[in-house]
């Protein structure tokens, strides 16, 4: 059930991130068209960045939902397995804590700009400040998650390479 | 505040080296900032908003785009063959035509990352075909990719222009010489090792050869012309550029050569932000990181500090190297830039030195980590394509940093190198 929930909120991710490269390349292109025919458009600055936040949340999530974000490896690869799932352990911790504090914080932002408008669009800014908080939820729930992996290999009764159940020692 | 901020960069820095993904230690290390120098803790989700609340930003995710649109759509492979035919016939020939492709590659693309995965896989692939190791192809192509964010259009010298307040254009003209200066080191390396090597040579195509190559990617070829000609004609900002060059690329590929398919746009889309996003999340903590550093008066501490400890403009540009070297060597260029420009540029104005040449100086220290362990982006994108461990890449690209280091001494002692173009063309 939860790989399912997991495996349609990534597509869902990937389309909706794929949507918004697409559409913030044509709202740069169509700033250009139209002050190239003397017409510019006020708010395909403003439009463009917004998009932006949304692509770089959406690539964030992305990243982090395949653990592809950059880290040293170099000395944690060296400790023992256990000690290796039991420091991992910690780390995503702090990564599950760093989650609820964009969270928390990102809705207090989203909260305060309710009444805010946009320069040049009708857009409450808080919809700029949204995506941080859902990034700090999924960033919570996939740091549990990722925790709880690591805690089973730091705790396994073998300890071995073999017993992998998600975070892997390389 | 300066002192809460040295404690928690040393934690900080302990983190990333036990293993801590990159990204969230600085958004940790910007909240403990925050909730022990007693202030409000929403400052740092508003902060990393700011940091890609940026028009110039847009360039990234769009240049990556165009580089994924090139690659689909197989235009990469007009560029090579015609770069092969032109400098195959000498010793090396796969190997420098390598270099060739990247330079013309990178007068279409801003990133080192782009540059790599564009051409990169097709130059690993021929040079492997005809005997080359797959880390020495794997190392020249990654070597190669750094001349992308160098020759213009380049995404860091955007961000540098914004950030310092220093033009883009100046930049663009001042990245031309030192990028095609680094192509020819490389090509004198290739040399070298060639011989050592044993690489072979391929026979002269022959005029008719390199003219037909020419007439067949001309499309391709003349979009650094377009690029920058947009540019320095002001029919385009050099972020808007990046667009320019996403449609012209999907022009090529649906009208010009015919190679790209509707259903293919999706995955080149969503492949875009999953590269975008490791780089933009670094972006989003290095902004809040950066304001606490401000908010702690770190730049203000530093600059006189700086000046009056180092006399010299040419021991502090010295001294400027050795940093940037290290630092990135552990962190990603546009997110090291957004914390290193306010303390650098600031102290560099004060010796005296055109912030241009700096400039260029710094995104040329901070390329080189990419391609350097233990995060060199370029490095993990070749070796992946060229099948090898990121062990034996890092180790085989060690040859291939002297030639780019001595250009980096170059450009760094001798200012006229980046700046005689702009000078030229724009005036002082």
């Amino acid at each position: 059930m939860i790989a399912r929930i997991a495996s349609m909120f990534d597509t869902g991710l990937a389309w909706a991130a794929g949507f918004l490269a697409a559409l913030l390349t044509c709202v740069v292109m169509l700033g250009i068209v139209s002050r190239g025919f003397g017409e510019p458009l006020i708010w395909t600055d403003e439009v463009s960045r917004f998009l932006m936040i949304w692509l770089a949340v959406a690539g964030w999530l992305m990243a982090s939902r395949k653990r592809a974000h950059i880290r040293i490896r170099f000395f944690h690869d060296m400790l023992p397995t256990r000690l290796w799932g039991a420091s991992e352990a910690v780390m995503q911790s702090a990564l599950v804590l760093c989650g609820i504090l964009l969270a928390v914080f990102g809705f207090e932002l989203v909260r305060r700009n309710l009444d805010i408008e946009a320069t040049t669009v009708p857009l409450a800014m808080s919809w700029v400040y949204l995506p941080i908080m859902l990034a700090g939820l999924v960033m919570t729930v996939q740091g549990a998650i990722e925790v709880w992996e690591a805690a089973a290999k730091a705790f396994s009764r073998s300890g071995s390479d073999d017993d992998q159940i998600g975070a892997q020692k390389p | 505040m300066t002192t809460l901020i040295a404690q928690i960069g040393a934690v900080w820095f302990l983190a990333i080296l036990a293993g801590f993904p990159l990204f969230a230690s600085m958004a940790l290390a910007s909240f403990a900032f925050v909730i022990f120098g007693g202030l409000n803790p929403s400052i740092v989700p508003q902060k990393m908003i700011q940091a890609v609340n940026s028009f110039p930003l847009v360039a990234a995710p769009i240049f990556i785009l165009m580089g994924n649109i090139l690659t689909a759509a197989r235009i990469n492979d007009k560029i090579v063959a015609f770069a092969q035919t032109l400098v195959g016939w000498l010793r090396g020939g796969y190997a420098h035509a390598s270099i060739v492709a990247s330079m013309i590659f990178a007068g279409m693309v801003g990133s080192a990352v782009a540059d790599a995965a564009g051409v990169g896989a097709i130059e690993i692939k021929s040079m492997k075909r005809v005997g080359y190791r797959p880390e020495t192809a794997a190392s020249i192509t990654a070597a190669a990719a750094t001349i992308g964010p160098i020759i213009p259009p380049s995404l860091p010298m955007v961000i540098y222009g914004v950030s310092a307040d220093v033009s883009v254009g100046r930049l663009f003209l001042a990245g031309f010489v030192p990028g095609v200066l680094m192509g020819l080191s490389l090509m004198v390396m290739v040399t070298v090792i060639a011989r050592r090597q044993g690489f072979g040579r391929e026979p002269f195509a022959g005029f008719g050869a390199i003219w037909r190559t020419f007439r067949d990617g001309i499309w391709a070829l003349l979009a650094p012309v377009i690029l920058l000609g947009g540019m320095f004609s002001g029919h385009f900002t050099p972020t808007e550029a990046a667009a320019v060059a996403a449609f012209y690329s999907l022009f090529l590929g649906f009208v010009v050569y015919r190679t790209l398919e509707v259903k293919m746009l999706p995955g080149i889309l969503i492949e875009t932000v999953e590269t975008t996003g490791l780089v933009l999340a670094l972006v989003m903590a290095a902004g809040a990181l950066g304001w606490c550093l401000s908010v702690s008066r770190v730049p203000q501490t530093l600059t006189p500090m700086i000046v009056d400890t180092i006399k010299n403009p040419l021991m502090f540009l010295l001294v400027c190297n050795l940093v940037l070297l290290v630092v990135g060597c552990f962190m990603e260029v546009l997110a090291a830039m957004l914390i290193l420009i306010p303390i650098m540029v600031p102290a560099a104005i004060k010796f005296g030195i055109d912030p241009v040449h700096f400039g260029v100086m710094m995104i040329m220290n901070l390329i080189l980590g990419t391609i350097h362990p233990p995060i060199g982006v370029v490095l993990f994108v070749t070796s992946r394509i060229a099948e090898i461990s990121f062990e034996t890449m890092s180790r085989a690209i060690l040859p291939w940093l002297i030639p780019l280091l001595i250009v980096l001494a170059m450009v760094t002692v001798w200012p006229p190198l980046t700046l005689w173009l702009p000078n030229l063309l724009m005036g002082k």
